[in-house]
């Protein structure tokens, strides 16, 4: 799991050299992958109690480092966030862990960026699932019920014209989860003529996929067009196409943390 | 008046003072994002229509849906979720696309003389004339009426027909019928190859 948080800081820090627009969102995410990472290196020796609300306390206090990060290079919005909830005391960032971890609201910046790795700590200690998928909602993480963040396409082998497969990647504890091609993982819309992909020759690897039925998208990175690829921070480097699904009349499925 | 946070994000956007939902300045990025040239591509589900396994494809065409844009297919992959193939194609459907495309595919008849070392364009009716009269002209210089026990056989052998998969079961209906009746055996398909 270290080695994941290093590809993805590596990631990050590649893209920003590019110095193309969205190199600042980039550095910033590069830091904040630093951070996420210390948060879960601080997590990983200790035991998990099984439940999140026992063990969001841990998160909370382990999650100071970050907050100081934010607070000293952020934008002012998420530095005044943070100021204040250094000033808090735990049961606040108890609270606001928990809040999240109901509701999901993709607004709450520093609730999102502490689960995530407390999220896949959980994972590398084994715990298949530590939270409550919908019954059905098969749009939804099966390890713990949190929205797709974006789709990565993959090719299921190694001959020219074999399909890619689709998987989802889950907002709150980034693992991956099997999903159908042509299909809005919003809404389930399975009309072609209500589904399209927006791509620009500016993000080969990167596309909008678009619902025409619910209004929502996500962003596909196909790791087959470019293996380099990461997918958390490629889908952040096509900022470009949020802005430009946003103007269309498209709305998100989920905000990364870029708030993109 | 209330505002939905995604008003409020798309306000912040499009029309205020570019900032993401967490206050990042996007102004770049939307300045950016106006340069982009963007493609909308459907992908459709279909079948392959070469052979009898009917392996599962995706079709992706390429056009806004604009009355003056002609649609375009620009990519064929198998169907990663088709129980059949599960994203597989074999190099007959993997080169679909090309079916669909390629720049040499035979758009009218074409004849090759008897010791010619070329094909020249010929026209539909001209085509079935000739075919016709070299059917008729095989059979009756092939017909077998009895084989050498002297049992009634009504055989054409000097006449073989192959179809191919794409052949839809209309058509093959009408060859069966057709080449029975001229008393045609050497009656196959390629697709149950």
């Amino acid at each position: 799991m270290a080695e994941t948080w290093d590809r993805r800081i590596r990631r990050a820090e590649e893209l920003t050299v590019g110095g193309g627009p969205e190199s600042p969102l980039l550095a910033f995410y590069a830091r904040l992958l630093q951070s996420q990472k210390a948060v879960y290196e601080s997590l990983k020796n200790r035991g998990p109690s099984g439940s999140i609300e026992d063990d969001v306390l841990q998160i909370a206090q382990s999650g100071s480092a970050l907050l100081h990060d934010v607070a000293d290079d952020g934008p002012d919005q998420l530095v005044a966030e943070a100021r204040t909830l250094l000033q808090s005391d735990d049961s606040t960032k108890r609270d606001l862990l928990l809040t999240y971890w109901s509701d999901r609201s993709d607004r709450n910046f520093f609730a999102k960026a502490l689960l995530q790795p407390c999220a896949q700590w959980l994972a590398t200690a084994g715990l298949a699932t530590i939270g409550q998928r919908p019954a059905g909602a098969d749009n939804r993480c099966p390890r713990c019920g949190g929205a797709p963040q974006l789709s990565i396409l993959e090719t299921t082998g190694a001959v020219a014209g074999d399909g890619s497969s689709r998987q989802l990647l889950c907002a709150t504890c980034l693992a991956t989860w099997p999903f159908r091609r042509v299909v809005c993982p919003q809404c389930g819309e399975e009309d072609e003529r209500k589904l399209g992909y927006f791509q620009s020759t500016a993000f080969e690897h990167v596309r909008v996929d678009a619902c025409d039925s619910c209004g929502r998208y996500l962003k596909s990175v196909d790791v087959g067009r470019l293996g380099l690829a990461v997918p958390l921070v490629d889908e952040v480097a096509g900022a470009s196409l949020d802005v430009w699904a946003l103007e269309h009349g498209y709305q998100k499925i989920e905000l990364n943390l870029l708030g993109l | 008046m209330g505002m939905s946070r995604r008003t409020f994000l798309q306000s912040s956007i499009v029309g205020g003072a570019a900032l993401s939902a967490f206050g990042f300045d996007v102004a770049p990025i939307f300045a950016q994002s106006r340069t982009l040239k963007i493609s909308r591509t459907t992908e459709t589900r279909s079948t392959c229509p070469y052979c009898s396994v009917s392996c599962g494809v995706i079709i992706h065409t390429l056009g806004d849906r604009s009355k003056n844009a002609v649609a375009q297919v620009v990519h064929v992959e198998g169907d990663p979720d088709h129980p059949i193939n599960r994203g597989t194609l074999c190099p007959k459907g993997a080169s679909l696309e090309q079916d669909i495309l390629n720049d040499r595919r035979l758009l009218k008849p074409q004849v090759r003389r008897p010791g010619a070392d070329h094909w020249e364009d010929i026209d539909w009716q001209t085509a079935i004339d000739e075919i016709a009269r070299s059917v008729k002209k095989t059979r009756d210089a092939t017909f077998v009426e009895k084989d050498a026990r002297g049992r009634t056989v009504n055989r054409c052998e000097g006449i073989a027909w192959t179809g191919g998969c794409t052949d839809t079961n209309e058509l093959n209906y009408l060859v069966v019928k057709t080449m029975r009746s001229l008393g045609v055996v050497y009656l196959e398909n390629q697709a149950r190859v």
